[in-house]
């Protein structure tokens, strides 16, 4: 007979999503079974509260779907047939395919394919750069969010943090410009709303009346994509009306005087002409947004998905140096403060080991890249997909299924359950869920450093990431010293830990406390700029940018810190709007056939596709549901409810309507996330997105997406 | 698909709901809160803290209190919304009491 004793634990832990948050956790573990997770009362930012999209997150780690051992395809392409097979006959199979297809095509016909489906140091964004640089792979450009806003920002400001979200509490006038923040960074909005408590006034500029817009004091309605004209307008109603501030710009700006030259072509009647928006509320805008000071953007990745979106958001960064709104505490612009960390590349993504002229192809190419559309040569022959999911997240994904169909492709898929691109995976790897792995979460939208330790054993055979990278490199006989490095070492090795902002924090400090915060100034005493002090090559704040002289650049974190072969392409020294490609004005016939401009947002319930396999996530938010304006679904006979079709010549889906004054007219709204092969076209959103970019950082355009939508 | 107050807090108005939702979701009227479906965001926080269990996740909402959704949605529209803790009824303990909690 045996006697049983109850064991309970509580380990700190923090998110793992691609989310500004990155919030605090509690792991509650009995038994050594995750039981609950809950959020740390006491971290300043995140407060104790989760979100929607994490209720379950606990029982997540035993959804029954979980991959738990390597597989091998055993039906056709697609087919979702797998045999499990040892971890030992995986790695020999991806090393006879590799060999083969290096020796015939070389290395860089394997390309890898990864993202932020993990946020940690160790088994994040960068996770598999080192190997892939080692291995002499495709370099991939991993720019599905937020790539074009890095680009802008560093051509405007350089790498700052920033405005703190937890000092928008000290604003006394808020706009959030393209972000559905009780939606995607929900524990920044209670210091908006302690702003308000204390006299501010929050306007949020989005084309959606979202669950945000409809808290906000004044919601404007843009058109998708005219981000650029409205910044620009606002700007020239500043500087024609004198309300800027002339001894900030003086001391702290380059190029006042081009840019009020450039400004001058965006009188308000002309700009209220391309948003939408009513002139008189264009000045009414400015002159607020000028004299309300400190006065704050909370600047969302959104503004990115179009054509002009890099312009775009260097405009609105212009903004806050113009009306000196840096001064102050709680002024200036939030975009992201992951450029306070004292990141070192040099390690995490090893860029030495890239052969010099090594090609870059971008992510959200992948369907050209797959299907030859892209001319490359060697043909790319073999996949390595990680941390992503692009059949439901990139854009044009028919193409990409195309791709993958490709009998002569090897594609090998690390993932949590077999997703939408994983179907198509010659090989599948099982990878370890947050409570089960170590890491050092990066942050990029707190200034705290943030701990993850591993509260219970990974089911199966599930590995990290790191230890998946380790494998392969062993198993590719690399013999460097980086392979043998400890998870600790390589945490000692990614960052400079002599920083002045990392004094009093180290590894094991962490592992007590869960999190530290920067030293970068608190929240209530924090202005970074209020003297300019900006890291541009002027140390000013650049409305002429220096960089534009070297054309359109990714920043090295979206592309294993490789700095060659670059786009390039000609970039005007001052910001200018850059049209849609998909509209009326742009392309009649094209609007003729698609007279429906969609956008894309992320989900409530979901984090992208993550827990859109959730039952109870399910049930929380709902089918695939198109919302249209009552104008544009009365013509088409469309009623909240009807079962209706997107379609353009790219691909089509299916959902069922909601007939919404949320949306204006010409414009529909649906969510990404939903699993296409759980719709009932197997198709979701992104079989209609167009696979260009936007005219910085090589951003997906998302929201440049013309489609019509007609009853099934 | 929102959350719901239910009517528990009648008499009671603890009102530690307030002081744990992020978005000021909550409105009150002298005898109790109601939440406003639109602003929402269904994270919970507001679930454990209510000293009489008041509050439901609208997916797990007894059919008992079904007509709570239309109360949450029509009332929160017409009241103000409450931002700080307010002090409960003198009715709150009694009430508690009388709920068994």
């Amino acid at each position: 007979m045996s006697t049983h004793t109850s064991e309970s634990r509580v380990v700190r832990g923090a998110c793992p999503q691609d989310c500004p948050d990155t919030c605090a956790f509690l792991y509650h573990v009995e038994d050594d079974k995750l039981v609950e997770v809950t959020g740390d009362p006491d971290h300043p930012m995140t407060r104790g509260g989760l979100c929607v999209k994490l209720k379950n997150f606990a029982e997540h780690h035993y959804n029954p779907d979980r991959l738990l051992h390597p597989m091998k395809r055993v039906g056709p392409k697609g087919s979702g047939h797998f045999q499990r097979i040892s971890w030992d006959e995986a790695l020999t199979e991806i090393k006879a395919r590799w060999t083969g297809i290096i020796d015939q095509h070389g290395s860089q016909a394997i390309m890898p394919h990864g993202y932020l489906g993990h946020q940690g140091t160790l088994n994040g964004l960068t996770t598999g750069d080192a190997f892939f640089n080692r291995l002499g792979s495709t370099v991939a450009e991993k720019t599905y969010c937020e790539s074009g806003s890095s680009t802008a920002w560093l051509m405007t400001v350089g790498p700052t943090g920033g405005l703190d979200v937890e000092s928008l509490a000290f604003a006394k006038y808020i706009i959030v410009w393209g972000m559905n923040m009780t939606n995607t960074n929900l524990h920044a909005w209670p210091f908006v709303l302690e702003a308000r408590k204390n006299g501010a006034k929050i306007v949020v500029i989005d084309p959606v009346r979202t669950r945000t817009a409809k808290q906000a004091d004044w919601h404007i309605r843009i058109k998708p994509g005219t981000d650029g004209a409205l910044a620009l307008g606002m700007i020239n109603v500043i500087i024609e009306e004198d309300l800027y501030d002339h001894d900030y710009v003086e001391q702290y700006t380059l190029g006042f005087d081009e840019l009020k030259s450039r400004a001058a072509e965006f009188p308000a009647e002309r700009v209220a002409a391309i948003t939408g928006i009513p002139a008189d509320d264009i000045r009414t805008l400015s002159r607020e947004y000028a004299k309300c000071q400190p006065s704050a953007i909370r600047q969302g990745v959104a503004v990115e998905r179009s054509p002009g979106g890099g312009d775009a958001i260097r405009a609105i960064t212009i903004l806050p140096a113009l009306v000196g709104a840096w001064r102050h505490v709680g002024g200036g612009a939030v975009e992201m403060p992951i450029w306070e960390f004292p990141f070192n590349f040099a390690h995490m993504c090893r860029p030495d080991w890239i052969k010099p002229g090594t090609r870059v192809v971008n992510e959200l190419d992948l369907g050209q890249a797959l299907t030859g559309e892209m001319k490359l040569d060697p043909p790319i022959q073999s996949l390595f997909v990680y941390n992503s999911n692009p059949v439901s997240q990139a854009p044009a994904a028919s193409k990409i299924v195309d791709g993958l169909m490709r009998e002569d492709l090897f594609t090998v898929v690390s993932e949590l359950f077999i997703t939408d691109t994983a179907r198509y995976a010659d090989l599948l790897l099982p990878a370890t869920m947050q409570a089960e792995q170590y890491d050092l979460m990066v942050t990029w939208g707190h200034l705290y450093f943030m701990l993850n330790q591993p509260a219970i054993e990974p089911p199966g055979e599930c590995i990290a990431n790191v230890d998946l990278f380790r494998r392969l490199a062993k198993t590719m006989g690399f013999d460097d010293e980086y392979w043998d490095l400890s998870d600790d070492e390589m945490l000692l090795r990614s960052y400079d830990w002599s920083s002045p902002k990392l004094e009093g924090i180290t590894l094991d400090v962490l592992k007590e406390r869960g999190y530290m915060r920067l030293n970068v100034g608190l929240p209530h005493e924090r202005a970074p700029h209020a003297k300019g002090e900006f890291p541009t090559p002027s140390g000013k704040c650049e409305f002429k940018a220096s960089a534009a002289a070297k054309g359109n650049f990714v920043a090295e974190v979206w592309r294993s810190g490789y700095e060659q072969m670059q786009s390039g392409a000609p970039v005007d020294a001052v910001p200018n709007y850059i049209a849609s490609f998909e509209s009326e004005h742009a392309d009649p016939a094209l609007a003729g056939r698609y007279p429906l401009n969609m956008v894309s947002p992320k989900p409530h319930a979901f984090l992208n596709t993550q827990y859109a396999n959730e039952p109870v996530q399910q049930r929380r938010q709902g089918d695939q549901t198109i919302l249209i304006h009552p104008v544009d679904a009365a013509r088409r006979k469309i009623e909240s409810g009807t079962s209706v079709r997107v379609s353009n010549d790219r691909g089509s889906f299916e959902g069922r309507a909601e007939v919404s004054e949320d949306v204006m007219e010409g414009l529909v709204m649906t969510n990404v996330g939903h699993w296409p092969s759980r719709n009932r076209t197997g198709t979701a959103v992104n079989s209609t997105t167009p696979d260009r970019h936007c005219n910085l950082g090589q951003a997906g355009t998302f929201s440049d997406n013309l489609v019509d939508v007609e009853r099934v | 698909m929102p959350h719901v107050v239910t009517d528990n807090c009648q008499r009671c108005r603890f009102t530690d709901c307030v002081t744990h939702c992020p978005v000021q979701c909550f409105h009150a009227d002298d005898e109790r809160v109601y939440i406003d479906p639109e602003v929402c965001i269904d994270c919970s926080a507001c679930v454990p803290i209510c000293p009489v269990h008041a509050i439901y996740d609208s997916l797990d909402l007894p059919d008992a209190y079904a007509h709570e959704l239309v109360i949450n949605a029509q009332r929160s529209h017409l009241l103000p919304v409450i931002s700080a803790h307010l002090p409960p009824l003198s009715t709150a303990e009694s009430r508690r009491a009388e709920l068994g909690l």
